[in-house]
């Protein structure tokens, strides 16, 4: 008999259907990969079965009986556990600590046995190979190791279901091959997970089974290796995709962004490039090569000791990020949730933000104007929304960095720096930013595009710069770029430099 | 969240759109404060005598009118999603500081006849000076609003005592004591009240306030000086609370060093029942003249039914805490 | 094919042992600043560290500190509760007016107490259910409990029976009993916040609700609880008050909301929450704040510039910790590469 077995779930809200009468199973030691575009219902159907909240109509029968979670603990006493995209860790105590706080380890009157936390702690780590000690507070664990803290949470919870959702997004590609690694031995010992990813290529390698969403219906299932990426593609999104990566434009000779022996100790050692007008520059890098914190100083949120930043024939670098946008640099951070958008301002508020000054005369915001404009740049990142007005949290992951983006097309840049740009955007919708990208560098905008994905860096670029440690190492000038001497820079090895 | 029709594929049956009903659209209208004030007023009043009467009328707006000034101040900071509780000590400090400068007893300007305008910009310089304070204390040195202004307002309020040892100052000029003819009270607190909505709805100030309100660090990033911004909007808080101070100390033809230790609960009651969110991002002065409003009305009722002192201090507590549940279901409601 | 994707970078160089060291320095910051208020007013006025007047500061300090402390549970679930100054008057009130009509005083004592956890059971279910923000409720909670207690003192002083006073100046083992109960209530707290679940919960809860709520805690009964506690506290704190005082008046209370969200911040708690101790944390913040006023006493200072000086000194102390929080969350930043020629070298 199957684990799970959930039967016609629907779920509405505010009047709007938002899963429409979905079925799936999962045994036991199974894993079911999810896959679907934002909005497609994929978190709304893992927050029925976590017990988030409560569905409409259908049925869920877990583990041989009727199962209706009316809260979160619901879910977890009956062994369910939800490792969620915003890590539930609590930074402010320690990773024993995060490991008794709300879970099933054993309490007299209220007391928890903490030697007994710390050992089972200890034990879950061990079991997923993470080096970290079970007294560390959690907020100087690194973000790869904290997911993973997680993780082992659910390990030690005894969970006979786990749902991971985007669980590899901050992960390094050690860090992933640790999780899978895991992933295998909770499956071995009969765990059973639900597995949801934008990373295609991990879904259809972790799972057993696939389920396809789309619109809040399941369109597809089956078994995962009657499944490739070509037909998984079509089915999630509805239609063909062509090709995943616009046509680039030839970039122009004249200097748009100068950086010389920019350097910072402990960060970055004499950074030096040059950035053409029309030109797309990928830079390249394992996570924490210092890439982010170059751009965040490049744009003014910090301060280098030592170096120059030239902006259209400008010195900028003692200028302050006001002034930077003011002569047309522009920087879309790596995380929009945290200082990217105003979360619950409207679409209309967060497109004018950047550019008011410009919008502006006499300290009086000139409305039709600001329209104007935020319609224009809409426009340009292909952004529909039905209601401008309304807070942009409601808009999916798409939608959101769609309108981070669009805001700073508003400003009509010269300089646009971008971290990460496609980071939790479904399919569909990096397709539209990626356009969007090569439209603004065919206007003549130079645009600096910080990515993980040497894919996307490839497909996109005209060059690119590889970063390691702070330093550049590595200056690759032509299509079609080599992967692995790319990735051999990043590491910081081999004769990767054209420097 | 359901994603919208971007990619071309119908997500969900269109919704059938009504008109909805009378009731719910009275409900979350944003005057609905005012109607509140409008409809309790109605009942309290018909069964008061006097009520209805000139003079408690002008006295409910002689009332209304500098708390109103104050309450804009508070709005702004209240919006930048801080709270300044240093208000109430800087009226009490801008008073005695004004009164020590004119007051015709060896006064600074004794018998001039700049004492009166000498006077009213000591006060406004007062609430100007701790209103910048606040804002650098919070913007420069890092600091938490809650404590930075109670710390002001201790210290105000204990230097506005010191100055004068506990007493009052009189005899005032008789030039300031227009202040409080109802014609300037009224043209200051429209002022006022005109320029802060203006401010906040039609000027790059504005957006810049509710953005650094919303998030701190995305307002940065996008290029708000959210430092300046946020510092503004303290600065002017304490600039409306000198200039209630004048308006309160004109009225009360004296100069008292504790001239606004009640009025506490009356301002940021006033600012969040009228709809003002205590976290940031949200708020409209509009709002706040509802609020300040419903609390006069309530405070006028209350006194003309001859309430002791105590049973004033629990109904408008009771009440308080009624109006911010109301506020709550009703935005609860709203979002469903 | 599998997106390339970074993988992690090799382990950081170890870091000066200064830096090492200074976040512990830094911690102790309510400690430093005691030390020197404490040496201050001494030079000010040798007397002032006499053992005896030392003594006096803990026993004067026992009242704000049982109240600092229940207002430390609250700042740690990032709320405040603002009645507590009037909830002292209320149940103060209470245990006066059944004192005097002849009742025992420990009756009197526990009816205190349990009408303190009423107010906080109010406070708290209000914040809790109804989700309004702790500002607004408790300061309406303020108006109200302080209404109620003007009211049942009939707004006068009251002379308190002859055993309060007793009570007051009693010593357990040579020790004055206020600060017997601060030291039991201590060991209570402490035990509670860092020891059982509860505690875990409440740091939790302070540091993210949402996130609690999704790790199957009852976020509810924590913000319950709290309140509760803060309610019970204020009550002791006032009865502890009212035994060294033998009397209530009318202004009983008043501000001691202040004092004990001073007490608990300039112990280190956060007003975010999720950040903060009872010991050695509030503790210390209690007796500082206590210090102050005792020390200008002694000094012979104006008394109109008391509230000065404790305004400067409080902002001070505040200063003095957010410049530490900002150090603190620079000195962990992560170093991407060697910040030192000699570290360059050995690296290459």
């Amino acid at each position: 008999m199957s684990l799970l077995e959930c039967a016609g779930l629907t779920k509405s809200f505010s009047g709007i259907r938002v899963l429409s009468d979905v079925s799936y199973s999962l045994d036991s030691g199974e894993v079911l990969g999810l896959a679907g575009e934002n909005g497609a219902g994929k978190s709304t159907l893992m927050n029925l079965l976590g017990g988030v909240f409560a569905a409409d109509s259908g049925r869920m029968i877990f583990d041989g009986g009727p199962y209706r979670p009316r809260t979160p603990r619901d879910g977890i006493e009956a062994g369910i556990a939800f490792i969620h995209q915003e890590l539930n860790l609590f930074p402010n105590l320690t990773v024993a600590e995060n490991f008794l706080a709300g879970s099933r380890t054993p309490s007299r009157f209220g007391f928890p046995d903490r030697r007994l936390a710390r050992r089972r702690a200890a034990e879950a780590l061990a079991a997923l190979g993470v080096p970290v000690s079970p007294d560390t507070p959690v907020e100087r664990l690194p973000q790869g190791e904290q997911q993973l803290v997680e993780i082992a949470k659910a390990l030690d919870a005894q969970a006979r279901l786990v749902i991971l959702d985007e669980p590899t997004t901050s992960l390094t590609a050690r860090e992933t091959a640790r999780l899978f690694d895991a992933l295998a031995r909770l499956r071995a010992s009969g765990v059973a997970m639900i597995y949801i990813s934008h990373t295609i290529e991990d879904v259809l390698r972790l799972s057993d089974r696939v389920l396809v969403l789309r619109g809040g219906q399941a369109v597809a299932s089956g078994l995962t290796r009657d499944f490739t990426l070509d037909r998984l593609i079509p089915l999630m999104v509805g239609r063909a995709l062509g090709e995943l990566y616009p046509q680039r434009e030839a970039a122009r000779a004249e200097t748009a962004l100068e950086v010389r022996e920019l350097s910072e100790p402990g960060l970055l050692d004499r950074i030096s490039f040059r950035l053409m007008r029309g030109e797309v520059l990928g830079v390249a890098g394992l996570m924490g090569a210092g890439r982010s914190e170059m751009a965040r100083i490049l744009f003014g949120l910090e301060r280098a000791s030592s170096g120059e930043i030239t902006l259209n024939g400008e010195r900028v670098d003692r200028l302050t990020t006001a002034e930077r946008i003011q002569r047309g640099m522009a920087f879309l951070t790596e995380s929009r949730r945290e200082d990217g958008l105003l979360m619950n301002a409207s679409t209309r508020e967060n497109l004018s933000i950047s550019a008011l000054r410009s919008l502006s005369r006499f300290g009086f915001v000139r409305r039709g104007q600001a329209v104007a404009r935020t319609t224009e740049a809409a426009r340009t990142v292909e952004l529909h929304v039905r209601d401008s007005g309304v807070a942009v949290k409601t808009l999916s992951g798409g939608n959101q960095q769609k309108v981070a983006l669009g805001k700073w097309l508003v400003v009509r840049p010269s300089v646009l720096i971008l971290d990460e740009p496609t980071r939790g955007v479904d399919v569909g919708a990096r397709h539209e930013i990626y356009r969007t990208i090569a439209r603004v560098a065919a206007t003549g905008t130079a645009v600096l595009l910080i990515s993980s994905e040497i894919e996307e860096l490839a497909g996109m670029s005209h060059r690119i710069l590889v970063m390691s440690r702070g330093a550049i190492t590595g200056s690759f000038e032509q299509s079609p770029f080599d992967h692995e001497r790319l990735l051999a820079a990043a590491f910081g090895q081999g004769a990767g430099a054209n420097l | 969240m359901i994603g919208t029709s971007d990619n071309g594929i119908s997500a969900a049956p269109a919704l059938v759109l009504r008109k909805p009903a009378l009731w719910r659209r009275t409900l979350f209208s944003e005057y609905f404060i005012l109607y509140l004030t409008a409809v309790y007023a109605a009942a309290a009043w018909s069964f008061i005598p006097g009520a209805l009467s000139v003079e408690n009328l002008s006295n409910l707006f002689s009332n209304s009118l500098p708390l109103l000034v104050v309450a804009v101040g508070e709005t702004m900071v209240l919006i930048t999603g801080g709270i300044d509780l240093s208000v109430t000590s800087t009226i009490g400090l801008a008073s005695i500081a004004g009164g020590l400068v004119m007051t015709a007893d060896g006064g600074l300007l004794a018998g001039s006849g700049w004492a009166a305008p000498a006077g009213i910009a000591v006060m406004l310089i007062i609430g100007f000076a701790a209103g910048l304070l606040n804002g650098i204390a919070i913007t420069r040195l890092g600091m938490p609003p809650f404590m930075v202004t109670l710390t002001v307002m201790m210290f105000a309020g204990g230097l506005a005592i010191r100055l004068t040892r506990s007493s009052n100052v009189y005899h005032l000029p008789a030039v300031f004591h227009g202040a409080a003819a109802p014609a300037v009270m009224i043209s200051v607190a429209l002022g006022v009240a005109l320029a802060g909505h203006i401010a906040l709805d039609r000027t790059i100030f504005g957006r810049w306030l509710y953005a650094a309100g919303h998030n701190v660090r995305a307002a940065r990033v996008a290029g708000v000086p959210v430092p300046a911004v946020i510092t503004g909007a303290y600065v002017i808080s304490g600039f409306c609370a000198a200039a209630a101070s004048i308006l309160y100390t004109a009225r009360l033809e004296t100069a008292s060093p504790v001239l606004g230790q009640r009025l506490l609960l009356d301002i940021i009651a006033a600012v969040v029942i009228g709809g003002t969110s205590l976290f940031g991002g949200r708020g409209r002065v509009l709002w706040t003249v509802f609020g300040v409003l419903f609390v006069t009305v309530l405070d006028n009722s209350l006194s003309l039914m001859g309430l002791s002192n105590f049973m004033l201090l629990i109904v408008k507590g009771a009440v308080v805490l009624l109006a911010a549940l109301l506020d709550a279901v009703r935005r609860r409601a709203a979002e469903r | 094919m599998a997106p390339h994707r970074a993988a992690a970078p090799a382990a950081d160089p170890p870091p000066a042992a200064f830096a090492r060291a200074a976040p512990a320095l830094l911690e102790s910051i309510p400690a430093l600043m005691l030390l020197a208020v404490l040496l201050g007013f001494g030079a000010a006025a040798p007397r002032f560290l006499s053992g005896q007047n030392l003594l006096n500061i803990l026993i004067q300090s026992a009242s704000t500190g049982v109240v600092a402390i229940g207002m430390t549970f609250v700042l740690l679930t990032g709320g405040i509760d603002l009645s507590v100054g009037a909830v002292m008057l209320l149940t103060g009130g209470v245990a006066a007016k059944m004192a005097l009509a002849g009742a025992p005083l420990w009756e009197a004592g526990v009816a205190a107490l349990l009408i303190g956890a009423a107010c906080g059971a109010v406070n708290g279910a209000i914040v809790a259910v109804l989700r309004i923000h702790p500002f607004i409720v408790t300061l309406s909670t303020l108006y109200l409990v302080r209404g109620l207690g003007l009211y049942l003192t009939e707004t006068r002083a009251m002379n308190l029976p002859p055993g309060v006073l007793q009570f007051g100046s009693a010593r357990l083992a040579g020790i004055p009993a206020p600060v017997v109960l601060l030291a039991v209530v201590v060991v209570l707290a402490h035990v509670l916040l860092r020891r059982a679940s509860f505690g875990l919960q409440v740091y939790a809860t302070g540091h993210d609700a949402e996130a609690a709520r999704r790790s199957g805690i009852r976020t509810g009964r924590v913000l319950f609880g709290v309140y509760i506690i803060s309610g019970v506290l204020a009550a002791a704190g006032g009865l502890i008050s009212l035994a060294q005082l033998g009397a209530l008046s009318p202004t009983f209370g008043n501000q001691r909301e202040f004092a004990a969200v001073a007490a608990a911040v300039l112990g280190g708690a956060s007003l975010f929450g999720g950040r903060g101790t009872v010991f050695p944390g509030t503790v210390i913040g209690a007796v500082l704040v206590q210090t102050i006023e005792n020390g200008l006493v002694i000094a012979n200072a104006d008394p109109y510039v008391y509230p000065m000086v404790a305004a400067a000194i409080i902002f001070a102390a505040v200063f003095l910790d957010s410049a530490r929080l900002k150090k603190i969350r620079r000195l962990r930043v992560r170093r991407i590469r060697p910040a030192t020629l000699a570290q360059r070298a050995t690296d290459a």
